[in-house]
């Protein structure tokens, strides 16, 4: 099938390289994105350091690399519905025949493609500054890593169509939303399984969040040594793909009710309220 | 100064933290972001320590993680505030407005911060009490902070003097977020980073090797951190409280001044290149 000829892929195509290109286009986004995740996640490196709990180096530093595309999902994903509403793109897209859905899609793509440097370079660092102790299956790895992003960005592009319906609160509950979710996701230390300090009803919630079920498969996969076959690992992958595919078919209907609804009501370009 | 310019921005910035919703919620979602933030830089240490080899947790280690993490949180939540106001009110105009008005920029910045610090410290004590009763009743631990009208009192006492040295940081922000037309915002992050690490927040600056623990060691923030710390976790002594209060006042008057310098000459370069109102590169 030839791109040009399909009216979805050439949407999905145009909202990626302008992502993209809005990144690699000014380098500066580089050393910008870096900064939260970097520092943060040393200083966590550093507790675990300073106290001589060497072994866990490496769960803070592949923190600091999850948190840039959890920031990237939170401001870049779920609240970019919003933003473009404000500034009147909204409703281009509203009245344009390219689908909504594609332009989720190319959003999620060029946000990856755009948070990759960043990630990377806090990956880098962290290797080169800590050197954490590392047992790593690769394709597992690299399984886990695709699936867990597949999901979060899901759930970015159904938070996307749930920020729509709101006005400025939605900055708020981003900020809001920031550091509990990646406390009880387990960003820097497991907040699943036995490592856990929290009651299993707090790791039974947080297990609806697919950040958590990425990081934990992420850790057993970089750090345990765990590949496919292992029961838990095997679970966590399947449901991660579960939660990707419902998300996405979460986010379309959603975007469709509000594009109605919006219709109905003539609220889809009202700006503030 | 005027005092009744200062007054005035007080109340704006608190308008702008939550004008758009009830002070109420305006607050808790505030506070979810600090609390959450402090559990987690505790917790990062307790499944570290309870699951090392041999195990080697201490609650005093907790407290010393506990505190430094709410404190960093405030610090670094008002002392940007002076370069958000610059950057996001060239964006609304406001800035210029204010500019254009007699003498007050400078009590127009420092009624932000202080409205701000005065949200921040509030939201800080919340999270503190929050996270002491949320930690020990998870980890079934005591955690020894000393809690009086009198360690309390010096706690505050200590967030008093640290105005100093946050103001000046945020004005030595501004004098660049002038000029700045785009990235500015991402600035004060880099600092709050910094701080995070610098400041003894987490961890003892000694761990960061010489000569990054030398510099380190001379902050006031860090100063800061001990005396508070001295004040509210058992063991503190009254002179190490005071000593390490004397040289957070020192440095944060020295870095106010600092700011202050930064700030005129910046402004009266940034008014001669017409920059004052300039949004875009």
């Amino acid at each position: 099938m030839k791109l040009h000829s399909n009216p979805w892929l050439r949407t999905a195509y145009a909202r990626l390289w302008l992502r993209a290109k809005s990144i690699y286009g000014e380098p500066l986004w580089v050393a910008v994105n870096i900064g939260f995740p970097f520092f943060t996640s040393f200083s966590l490196t550093m507790v675990y350091r300073a106290y001589g709990l060497n072994s866990f180096t490496g769960f803070a530093i592949l923190g600091g690399v999850m948190i840039s595309f959890w920031g990237n999902v939170l401001w870049s994903m779920a609240s970019q519905f919003n933003w473009d509403k404000q500034v009147g793109l909204f409703e281009i897209y509203i009245t344009s025949p390219a689908p909504i859905s594609a332009i989720l899609v190319g959003m999620s793509l060029g946000g990856i493609l755009g948070t990759a440097p960043s990630a990377a370079m806090v990956a880098i660092l962290g290797w080169v500054i800590f050197h954490p102790p590392i047992n790593a299956v690769w394709p597992a790895v690299i399984s886990v890593f695709a699936l867990t992003l597949a999901s979060l960005y899901a759930m970015g592009m159904a938070l996307s169509s749930l920020y729509l319906a709101y006005g400025r609160e939605a900055d708020s509950v981003n900020e809001a939303l920031h550091e509990p979710v990646s406390l009880i996701s387990g960003v820097y230390f497991p907040s699943t399984g036995g490592f856990s300090p929290f009651p299993l009803a707090v790791q039974a919630g947080a297990s609806l969040i697919p950040l958590t079920l990425g990081m934990d498969a992420l850790r057993r996969t970089l750090f345990f040594g765990q590949g496919f076959g292992e029961l838990y690992l095997d679970l966590e992958l399947f449901s991660l793909a579960i939660m990707g595919v419902v998300l996405l078919f979460a986010s379309s209907k959603a975007l469709k009710y509000l594009e109605n609804k919006g219709r109905r009501t003539g609220t889809i370009s009202v700006r503030q309220r | 100064m005027s005092l009744r310019a200062m007054v005035a921005s007080i109340r704006v910035g608190w308008y702008r933290e939550f004008n758009w919703t009830n002070p109420l919620t305006g607050f808790s979602l505030r506070t979810v972001g600090p609390l959450a933030s402090v559990i987690a830089a505790s917790t990062v240490y307790y499944v570290g320590s309870t699951n090392n080899v041999p195990p080697s947790f201490e609650p005093s280690r907790l407290a010393y993680i506990l505190i430094g993490a709410a404190l960093y949180a405030h610090v670094a939540a008002y002392s940007w505030v002076p370069t958000l106001a610059i950057a996001e009110g060239k964006w609304t105009y406001v800035f210029p407005q204010v500019y254009i008005s007699p003498h007050s920029s400078l009590p127009y910045l420092t009624g932000r911060t202080l409205a701000s610090f005065v949200t921040s410290t509030m939201t800080v004590l919340v999270s503190l009490v929050l996270s002491f009763y949320v930690l020990s009743s998870v980890f079934h631990t005591n955690i020894p902070f000393m809690v009086n009208p009198l360690s309390v009192s010096l706690l505050f006492l200590a967030m008093l003097v640290n105005i100093f040295a946050a103001l000046g940081l945020g004005l030595l922000l501004s004098a660049y977020a002038l000029f700045a037309t785009k990235f500015e915002w991402a600035l004060p992050t880099y600092v709050a980073g910094l701080l995070m690490v610098f400041s003894e927040a987490l961890f003892p600056v000694s761990a960061l090797g010489w000569p990054l623990s030398a510099i380190a060691n001379v902050l006031p923030f860090t100063e800061f951190m001990r005396a508070s710390r001295q004040a509210m976790i058992q063991g503190g002594t009254v002179y190490s409280y005071f000593s390490y209060l004397g040289l957070a006042l020192l440095g944060g008057i020295v870095v106010l001044v600092m700011g202050f310098l930064a700030f005129r000459y910046a402004e009266n370069r940034a008014r001669r290149l017409g920059v004052i109102d300039k949004k875009t590169a």
